[in-house]
């Protein structure tokens, strides 16, 4: 199951990376791919300035909680739902990856930005939470990639955070009353923040799929063909707030059309011509009636008109609403790099990769490790023409981590297979994918010939 | 798979003695396996020669042999038990030897004993060489690049193939690693070269790329029969390459790797451990080049180890326990998180929220000529942990674990280059730049304290990096830190009282782990006596500004969980964080009494694994009488750190500061300081004078069993010697002497030989038996003696027996466990002796009279528990030479030996019960059970190997049989030294022994031994023993053939030796020692352990005497 992982390389370094995001580059059969930009690019450019001194700022919470800290970034006020990751590295990928919209993220490793900022090695073009919490700034980041600090990459993105916060005290206060409408900033507008903390909506309510989502839809890799030059099947990808590596791995296996989360599915056809369809992760309510209801939609033609479908995340609970199930809010969410997830075909283990704040009811077991608030979408109805079994859970809390549609190419999972952060165990998925795909084109192929 | 029901009976092999490089850590594994598989309903047999584990005590296992870990030994008792497995992985590289060797010899097929938890293959993979090279190759994993060459040519095309220098040499086929080296250029290379290939049998040497100064990365992995993997736990550390593991500065997790890095090298583990099919835990070991991401595979331990100690440690997941359950067939995923409980499984990666730090223990305290530089093996004896939400405060806390040298940090100085002594006159003198420079360039147990250093001297980080050969930035920016903020607090000293530091500066020092101590010792400009009155005011002053640590649980999780296992450390978070939002916990249930039990620290001379074995039945007894047991100690290799020992376990520091913090966090009824050796003892009058201070913060402490008083009176001479005179209690004469002349008249009054030692360790001299006034004059001229800094000069009771007793006071009645005789004389340190119970060559009238004292003076001293005396008889004059009041090194071994817990109904003494109310097990008689050293000759250099009145041994092993000679081999045979059988015998003895050693040598003669003799001794034993002897030189008379000739001519198989401690002889008997240690050659060096070697010998020709189970009773 590691064959395809590690290549043959005596060395883990790359060679100088010289920023921007562009997969399809160096890729057999591309010419000229596009290439879009990374978040580490603003600091190839701009270097730290001066000794960062955190001017006093406080943190509060909806529950009333108050801690005293340093800001730093852009040293301003960050608001939004506070969250946890527990992964103990890869807070850059963590901080670009789109499903943290809205959020205030904070890192339960206490040591924040040890090896600083990598090009090429983002999610996407931005920070996306909007402010970060840490117990300890790290000021002097020391690795061969680095580019500068943690510090330096949250200015140069207009970006707060919070340092010097008892983050374990926090955590445990997420972990009992729930994930909770944060703020911070400066202490000497305390007032004002705490004003604004009493009229706060919480994010979940804005349509954040619509905000993180390209705006037109471009091919990655054009012409992109297998190591035999035999052109690989072409893929829309709908971006819900898509992490890059995502497309990385789509591009070294389909010709990848990335494609806005509105794009309606009659002009995905019509447009590109996509062989199968593929759903990303990305952040807030999957029941919220924007752009989340529209990307629901298109997954569920595709998977009515007979296309291999595959979703990550977010797009796995979308097919969960289209399968008829209600999605719910958890307690405090699954983020972090070391979530197990056990499959009930082989009754093997993964390590996992999550980051998600809501979860698809199991058909069974109902709501599991729910949200004190309750919230949940409206029963709806099954529009997938389709029948479905839960194929991964969670073996902590026993929540669905994935589902298999019964009789047609397509299943999805709540984990991330692509990492980054996290490990690599559940990599194989895109290659189930592949495989879904290529046996769909061959019987696809087959009916033809017949006929 | 589910649980395997086809095995019933599993036998499971523990680890020997504490060794350097082998010490407690598979007591604590193999104790976890013992508990997991009985729970589980297995019957669990256990093996070990060591009596002074957890492991091998009636709670834990079903049955308990503590016979020679041999593979003949091994196979005898699994043919009278007929088991259904062998589980060996817990065992060490022992037991895996042990385990190969019987299953490649087919014995276990024989007998139907299926070898579980390691697979042969596996071990055969991981451990050759070779074929591990070749594994790696196969899935394309990177190990070190090396190539063969047989001639200069080939050498230098080699060096042009592999790119870069420093490059390694090995010879192919020499002995003893003859002839290689490391090479830094073209000119090295070819000389070093050029000698491999003419000590290389055939003519060729490998040329290795170095990968000194890379990073060390460790995995700790776990996979089960279904090829679920996960890793435990990541480590680095922050000596580069070039430096063991076991004595690196330790990290976890990992603190310098991408996430992109660190899943490369996950997968590589994982990938790895599939190939090899490894099911149960085991450690791949990385080498990482931090300039360019180059790495290299470096080792794979296929089972679990130092490493998966401390990774359980460090995490909360017991490696072990579920290793041992894999290996009858659970998966990971049908196994309850046991952090967690149930609604979690085992198959998860523990994430952590605080950085953990290990510091090894070296014993260069003690053994102050031995060479100080570490390196590739092992000299350490143990290790500390600490845990911190920082680096800064993990470190600072276990370098205050350590008890080693300064209790914190101090600015260096001449006299910290003086080899140890206390030279008062050089302290105010700093270090000098070039000696700092080689302490940073050149490993050794200086390395910490000179990075501290430097960055105190405003060193740059480039530079402190280039002088230490690599040392990651990431760390050098750490101590940076710590000495910046150490400096701050010294303008805070020349600015400011104590008591006017501010909340904020205390908080922030505080949170970057600096102790009170640390703090006031830098305020008042590190002067060289630092007065514990003023920490204690620094403490009051930071509690009255209500500035404590928060508690926080090892959960494996981060938080994100809430954990049911009752495991904290402590930390002051920084800045304004703890005046946030979480506080101290307050205990609110009074109804059961909260007792905390002091561990015993790191594994190091003197205070080894014996004192954790206490302090676990201590908190045994406590449980059982259903109080709440809590534990603090800060070694990771041991039980009483395994998280479900105690009903609560602090993993902190043992200082006064940080035991009170935990009282007042407990609100504790009691504490309880005899179980931890020296370590606990030498808080008691600390924690008392902080009674008052504790009840003013609304503690109301006890000190459990004897008192803080009786304690300083047995421990104070002077004190003691009135309470002997007043007790009628004879004791050896003795005088302190305050200057010379009084160390000579007091030598002359009470008659040479005498026993000499410092008050204080002095001049690199510790205790000595000095036989004449020439040899006062040679000690006194390095001695130093002031009236601060007295000399005892005591009475050598030569050719004296010597006994220790252990006994049980309740201050109406005592218990004595046991009378232990000594084989060897009085004089030589009883933690390195070999010892008997029941006594051998004592008269009833006497043994009466050391009953009668041990009663008089447990009842006199107010003894509440245990404690140890030792006597000495001379003649037949019984003398008492010291009582130690607490739990004693011999503690496990009376137990294992008589059958009486002693250690448990020590602690229930101290915790109330009267002994009349105890129902004490039957006393065991049927057998003579002995005691025997271990040393470590072998890894330190410049140890002289001949035991003395200062201890030297790291652990002991027991033999047990109706035959005290069978007894007394089966515990030689354990050693791991070799009884020989035939072959030469070489003797050299003092005049007053020559005659004593005919017999002997007769004996030896009749049984077939050639002997060999220097001259004077040949020429007694051909003279007056008509025995046939060959002479051989001396060593100084530089003739041939003299003994080290003989010995690497494979003619010696045993040496007697008994060393005369004057001329020439010293010199001789030294390397002749030393070169016996290295080619494993035994030698003793009294005359009773040549009597009870030559026994021991005897027995052996007639065959290895039968194993024999133990019974050990409960209270």
């Amino acid at each position: 199951m590691y064959k395809n992982r590690i290549q043959a390389s005596y060395s883990m370094s790359r060679p100088p990376h010289p920023g921007g995001f562009s997969p399809g580059l160096n890729q057999k059969g591309v010419i000229d791919p596009p290439s879009f930009p990374d978040a580490a690019d603003k600091l190839l450019k701009n270097t730290s300035e001066e000794p960062f001194m955190g001017p006093p700022g406080v943190l509060l919470l909806a529950d009333g909680t108050r801690a005293e800290g340093r800001l730093f970034g852009s040293c301003s006020t960050g608001e939004g739902e506070l969250v946890f990751t527990t992964g103990m590295c890869g807070y850059q990928e963590s901080m670009t990856d789109p499903s943290f919209a809205g959020q205030i993220l904070t890192f339960t490793w206490p040591l924040l930005g040890n090896y600083g900022i990598h090009p090429g090695t983002s999610e996407s073009s931005g920070i996306h939470p909007r402010g970060i919490v840490c117990r300890e700034l790290m000021v002097n980041p020391d690795h061969r990639d680095s580019i500068g600090s943690v510090h330096d990459f949250l200015r140069s993105h207009d970006v707060p955070g919070i340092c010097d916060i008892d983050t374990r005290a926090l955590t445990r206060r997420v972990r009992e009353h729930g994930t909770l409408l944060a703020i911070f900033g400066p202490i000497d507008r305390e007032d004002e923040l705490k004003k604004r903390l009493e009229s706060m909506h919480p994010p979940d309510q804005e349509d954040l799929v619509g905000e993180v989502t390209l705006n037109h839809a471009a091919i990655l890799n054009p012409g992109a063909s297998d190591e035999e030059g035999k052109p690989l099947p072409r893929l829309a990808v709908l971006d819900c707030g898509i992490k890059y590596n995502i497309l990385r791995e789509l591009c070294s296996r389909f010709e990848v059309v990335w494609c806005p989360a509105s794009l309606p599915f009659e002009n995905i056809v019509s447009d590109w011509k996509p062989v199968a369809l593929f759903a990303s992760n990305g952040p807030g309510d999957p029941a919220h009636p924007g752009a989340a209801s529209d990307a629901r939609n298109t997954l569920a033609e595709a998977v009515r008109a007979g296309l291999p479908v595959m979703g990550i995340c977010l797009g796995h609970q979308l097919m969960g609403l289209a399968a008829g199930l209600r999605t719910y809010k958890l307690r405090y969410g699954h983020r972090g790099a070391n979530q197990p997830v056990l499959d009930l075909h082989s009754n093997k283990v993964h390590i996992t990769s999550q980051n998600h704040g809501f979860a698809v009811e199991d058909p069974a077991k109902g709501m599991l490790a729910p949200h004190p608030s309750g919230a949940h979408s409206d029963s709806n109805e099954n529009i997938l023409e389709s029948k479905f079994e839960v194929r991964y859970v969670n073996a902590n809390d026993g929540t669905v981590e994935g589902l298999d549609l019964i009789d047609r190419p397509c299943f999805t999972i709540q984990f991330h297979p692509e990492a980054c952060p996290g490990p690599h165990d559940a990599s194989l998925l895109f290659d189930r994918f592949s495989d879904i795909v290529d046996d769909h084109l061959n019987s696809t192929l087959e009916v033809r010939s017949r006929a | 798979m589910p649980r395997r029901d086809d095995l019933k009976r599993i036998v499971i092999l523990g680890s020997g003695p504490i060794r350097i490089g082998q010490a407690a850590e598979f007591d604590f594994s193999g104790s976890q396996a013992c508990r997991a598989l009985r729970n589980d309903g297995y019957e669990v047999i256990l093996i070990n020669s060591n009596p002074a584990t957890i492991q091998n005590d009636p709670e834990m296992a079903d049955k308990i042999y503590i016979e020679p870990l041999l593979p003949e030994v091994v196979a005898r008792i699994l043919e009278i038990e007929s088991p259904d497995a062998l589980l060996a992985g817990m065992g060490g590289q022992t037991a895996l030897n042990i385990a190969t060797a019987l299953a490649h010899e087919g014995t276990l097929a024989k007998l139907g004993v299926e070898l579980i938890g390691c697979d042969l293959q596996a071990i055969d993979d991981a451990e050759d060489r070779d074929r591990f090279k070749k594994v790696c190759e196969e899935i394309d994993l990177p190990v070190c690049r090396a190539i063969a060459c047989s001639s200069i040519d080939e050498v230098l095309a080699a060096a042009e193939d592999l790119g870069a220098y420093p490059l390694l040499i090995r010879p192919a086929f020499t002995l003893g690693g003859l002839g290689g080296g490391t090479a830094f250029n073209t000119g090295e290379l070819v000389e070093i070269a050029r000698q491999g290939i003419l000590h290389s049998s055939i003519g060729q040497v490998l040329i290795e790329e170095s990968i000194l100064g890379w990073q060390e990365h460790e995995y700790e992995v776990m996979r089960d029969t279904s090829d679920n993997a996960i890793i435990v736990c990541t480590m680095e550390n922050l000596d580069p390459m070039g430096v063991h593991t076991g004595e690196s500065v330790v990290v976890a997790p990992q603190q310098t790797l991408s996430d992109r890095d660190h899943q490369n090298l996950r997968d590589a583990a994982l990938k790895l451990i599939r190939r090899l099919n490894i099911k149960g835990g085991c450690n791949v070991q990385f080498a990482v080049e931090q300039s360019t991401g180059e790495y290299r595979v470096i080792e794979v331990n296929p089972r679990v180890s130092r490493s998966s100690a401390l990774a359980s440690k460090a995490t909360g997941y017991p490696i072990a326990r579920m290793a041992a359950l894999i290996a009858v067939g659970y998966t990971l995923d049908e196994l309850p998180n046991p952090i967690t409980g149930e609604g979690t499984t085992a198959a998860f990666e523990p994430t952590l929220d605080y950085c953990v730090v290990k510091i090894p223990r070296w014993p260069f305290d003690k053994f102050r000529t031995a060479d100080r530089t570490i390196g590739t093996s092992m000299k350490s004896t143990g290790e500390v942990m600490a845990i911190g939400r920082g680096f800064e405060e993990a470190f600072l806390k276990a370098w205050s674990s350590l008890e080693y040298g300064s209790p914190h940090p101090r600015p260096l100085t001449m006299a910290d280059a003086s080899g140890g002594e206390t030279m008062d006159e050089r302290a105010a003198i700093p270090l000098d730049d070039a000696t700092l420079e080689t302490w940073l360039s050149i490993p050794s147990d200086r390395r910490m304290a000179a990075l501290f250093e430097s960055f105190r001297r405003g060193w740059d980080i480039e530079r402190v990096r280039e002088i230490s050969g690599g040392i990651t930035r990431w760390f050098l920016h750490r101590f940076s830190t710590m000495a910046s903020i150490e400096a701050e607090i010294i303008e805070a000293g020349i600015s400011s009282d104590i008591e006017k530091i501010e909340e904020d500066s205390i908080r922030r020092w505080k949170g970057y782990g600096f102790s009170d101590a640390h703090i006031v010792d830098a305020m008042n400009g590190f002067k060289p006596q630092l007065d514990a009155s003023v920490v204690s005011e620094m403490t009051k002053h930071r509690h009255s500004l209500g500035i404590h640590p928060v508690f926080r649980m090892v959960d494996s999780c981060a938080a994100e969980f809430a954990a049911v296992t009752p495991y904290y450390y402590s930390t002051y978070e920084g800045g304004n964080a703890s005046r946030g939002i979480d506080r101290v916990q307050t205990e609110s249930s009074k109804e059961v009494r909260r007792m905390v039990v002091i561990g015993s620290g790191p594994i190091r001379i003197g205070q080894g694994i014996e004192f954790d074995y206490g302090c676990v039945h201590a908190v045994g007894a406590i449980r059982d009488m259903g109080h709440e047991a809590i534990i603090i100690n800060n070694n990771p290799e041991t039980v009483s750190t395994d998280f479900d020992t105690s009903d609560r376990l602090y993993f902190d520091p043992l200082t006064l500061e940080s035991v009170i913090e935990i009282l007042l966090r407990e609100r504790a009824d009691g504490i309880i300081l005899q179980f931890g050796g020296q370590t606990a003892i030498n808080l008691a009058l600390p924690i008392q004078s902080q009674l008052d201070h504790l009840h003013s913060m609304g503690v109301e402490l006890k000190m459990a069993g004897t008192s803080p008083d009786a304690v300083d009176e047995a421990s104070d001479r002077h004190r003691f010697e009135e309470f002997a005179a007043r007790n009628e209690l004879r004791m050896p004469r003795g005088i302190t002497a305050k200057d010379p002349l009084a160390v000579r008249n007091g030598a002359a009054e009470i008659g040479f030989p005498v026993l000499i030692r410092p008050s204080y360790v002095l001049g690199g001299r510790g205790m000595e038996v000095l036989a004449d006034s020439k040899q006062l004059d040679a000690y006194m001229s390095e001695a130093y003696v002031a009236p601060e800094k007295p000399l005892l000069v005591d009475e050598y009771l030569g050719n004296a027996i010597e006994l220790d007793v252990d006994a049980v006071c309740d201050g109406h009645e005592v218990l004595i466990g046991a009378v232990m005789e000594h084989l060897e004389e009085a004089g030589i340190h009883s933690g390195d002796s070999t010892c008997f119970i029941p006594t051998q060559n004592v008269s009833d009238a006497i043994l009466e009279e050391v009953e009668e004292w041990t009663k008089r003076i447990g009842l006199k001293l107010g003894v509440i528990g245990c404690y140890n005396i030792q006597f000495a008889i001379k003649g037949d004059t019984l003398f008492v030479l010291e009582v130690n009041p607490r739990g004693s090194r011999t503690f496990p071994f009376v137990a294992k030996s008589t059958g009486i817990p002693l250690a448990r109904i020590a602690a229930r003494i101290t915790m109330g019960d009267r002994l009349e109310d105890l129902d004490i097990p039957e006393r065991q008689i049927d057998a003579v059970a002995v005691k025997a050293p271990v040393f470590p000759f072998i890894k330190l250099r410049g140890l002289d190997p001949a035991p003395g009145p200062e201890m030297k041994s790291t652990g002991e092993v027991m033999g047990s049989h109706k035959s005290p000679a069978a007894a007394y081999l089966k515990a030689r045979m354990a050693t791991e030294i070799p009884v020989p059988t035939h072959g030469g015998v070489y003797i050299t003895v003092k005049d007053a022994d020559k005659h004593s050693i005919i017999p002997l040598a007769e004996e030896l003669h009749s049984m077939g031994f050639v002997i060999h003799a220097t001259h004077g001794t040949a020429s007694v034993l051909r003279e007056s023993g008509g025995l046939p002897t060959n002479t051989a030189y001396r060593i100084a008379e530089q003739g041939s053939p003299d003994a080290l000739d003989l010995m690497r001519q494979g003619k010696i198989q045993l040496i007697i030796n008994t060393p005369t401690g004057s001329g020439g002889a010293i010199l001789d008997g030294n390397m002749m020692r030393r070169l016996a240690v290295e080619l494993n050659i035994p030698f003793v060096t009294t005359l009773s352990g040549a009597k009870m070697e030559v026994k021991a010998i005897s027995e052996l020709i007639k065959g290895v005497p039968e194993p024999r189970s133990l019974t050990i009773g409960t209270v």
